[in-house]
């Protein structure tokens, strides 16, 4: 946990300029998004089912192409950029996706060790940190078990492990505590709270999780309509 | 406790199975079609050469033994590589169709017929052996089959035409089923590709890992259908479905000789290929879709 970039500290980690995205059977899920992470920042996303939540998180983590507008991660434009950039660019984020997207065939390990082994590292530089951070989720007992032996909530912690095991400059979770349980929610929180404080990773986090929401002392998106407020009832005011 | 990179990719499925299966019997009919297209162009070259090669002399009004000498000095001209006169029993055997077993009476007068086998590349003998006739004082005619041998030759040249084009259509079917295959056996594989997309792997990454999947699991299906193939082949060689009697002159002459081999060795690195030309357009369409 000790990368350091600090060309990253004059520009946002994340900025969208009026940004809409319509698919071609929904329509218009997001409308004119203005948004801006600040490098280190701390932010949840909530909103009702269906406001767009995923979508937002997908322009951001460069699944998705928006319709119309501009994204920046990093201070870079993305639109423009070539598809090895783009890469580059996905390997410095870490993403918990809701339905988790583990690889059914690999172990809990294996799983946790792709962003590493995509990026070229070799098993025996990265294996002790990799079982670290599983004992760390709590599953050291599980480290190479096949993924469709293990619970939800396991998964989740797989899925959570994964997103953290490359020390990502932005970390973008989609209800990240959604199949744990409370106890092991806060400690995942938690351990997010450390990596912003520490570290300086950008957090976004999207949940329903309205305990969440009061517990941390953090700003808050709501997103509605496909337009996105910031959120007065939770979260820190500014 | 060391441990070891395991493949991104999952074992191979049932869908890879099939895709193996048909891999294999394509190879297996494309390689025993280009073998059996090869083996028709050797019996065809064979074949026209005979025709070609092969000159009867027919001798009236003369005895035996002056009809031997002049065997003996068209044997001498340097295109014939034999030339004898037919026994009697011979003759009988030739004319058995028209007058039945046993059925030439004893005194008809049989012209003596002499067969020469020539070399057709070093040109017509037939000039030389009408000199030689008139030197030896036979009245005789050189029936040659010059006459057609141009018809012979462009039937030859279809013949062959076709056989290549069964070959062509044969191995371009295959390679397109087994792209088409590979295709769909790497769609099948969507979530990985997505998942590694996401992860910050290049595009170049993704694609070899199913492109080294795809080619090998095509290079050992082909290699089945080869040696299959080889088999079959072997079979019919070592059988005698191979031998060049009057009964099968016309037919493939089947052999494993060393361009057989070759054919054999270059159908499962065709369809490795194709199937990883295949696996890598595919991957890259898919991630093409993406940002």
């Amino acid at each position: 946990m000790s990368r350091f970039r600090p060309d990253l500290s004059d520009e946002p980690a994340v900025r969208l300029d009026s940004v809409s995205l319509t698919y071609d059977r929904t329509g218009e899920v997001l409308s004119e998004i203005d948004l801006v992470l600040r490098q280190g920042s701390f932010t949840f996303l909530t909103g009702p089912s269906g406001a767009g939540k995923s979508s937002l998180l997908k322009l951001m983590y460069l699944a998705h192409a928006p319709t119309r507008g501009n994204i920046r991660l990093f201070g870079r434009q993305t639109y423009d950029m070539k598809r090895k950039q783009l890469a580059a660019i996905r390997r410095r984020i870490g993403v918990v996706f809701q339905e988790f997207r583990l690889l059914d065939h690999l172990t809990a390990f294996e799983n946790v060790a792709l962003p590493l082994r995509v990026d070229g590292q070799k098993i025996d530089a990265y294996s002790n940190e990799v079982i670290d951070l599983l004992r760390w989720v709590g599953l050291g007992e599980r480290v190479d078990a096949p993924i469709p032996s293990l619970s939800g909530g396991e998964q989740q912690r797989v899925a959570i492990a994964r997103a953290l095991i490359n020390k990502p400059d932005l970390l973008i979770a989609d209800e990240p505590t959604g199949n744990v349980d409370p106890e092991m929610g806060r400690k995942i929180m938690r351990l997010f709270a450390e990596l912003n404080k520490r570290v300086g990773t950008t957090i976004l986090i999207a949940t329903h999780d309205l305990e969440l929401l009061r517990e941390f002392d953090s700003p808050v998106l709501r997103l509605s309509n496909g337009l996105l407020v910031r959120d007065v009832e939770y979260g820190a005011s500014t | 406790m060391s441990r070891r990179d395991s493949p991104l990719l999952p074992a191979s499925d049932a869908r890879e199975a099939a895709l193996f299966f048909v891999i294999g019997a394509l190879c297996f009919l494309a390689a025993l079609a280009a073998l059996t297209t090869r083996g028709t162009y050797k019996a065809a070259e064979a074949w026209g050469a005979q025709i070609e090669g092969d000159i009867t002399v027919i001798m009236r009004d003369t005895d035996r033994r002056t009809a031997e000498d002049a065997a003996d000095r068209v044997s001498g001209l340097a295109s014939v590589f034999e030339a004898r006169i037919l026994s009697r029993e011979e003759v009988e055997t030739l004319l058995e169709p028209s007058l039945g077993p046993g059925g030439m009476p004893d005194g008809l007068p049989v012209p003596m017929l002499m067969v020469v086998q020539a070399d057709p590349s070093l040109g017509d003998p037939s000039p030389n052996i009408e000199r030689i006739l008139n030197e030896v004082g036979v009245d005789g005619d050189v029936a040659g089959n010059a006459g057609y041998a141009d018809n012979v030759r462009s039937a030859l040249g279809v013949l062959r035409l076709v056989a290549l084009c069964i070959v062509a259509l044969l191995s371009a079917t295959a390679i397109a089923v087994i792209a088409f295959a590979t295709h769909a056996a790497l769609l099948a594989r969507r979530d990985i590709v997505d998942v590694l997309h996401l992860s910050g792997a290049e595009d170049r990454y993704i694609a070899s890992l199913f492109e080294r999947r795809f080619w090998v699991l095509a290079l050992q299906a082909g290699l089945g259908g080869a040696v299959a193939a080889l088999m079959i082949t072997a079979l019919i060689v070592f059988s005698g479905g191979g031998a060049n009697s009057v009964e099968t002159q016309l037919l493939p002459r089947l052999s494993l000789d060393f361009w057989d081999i070759v054919i054999l060795l270059v159908t499962p690195v065709m369809a490795g290929l194709a199937a990883r030309i295949a696996a890598r357009l595919t991957v890259l369409a898919s991630l093409k879709d993406t940002l």
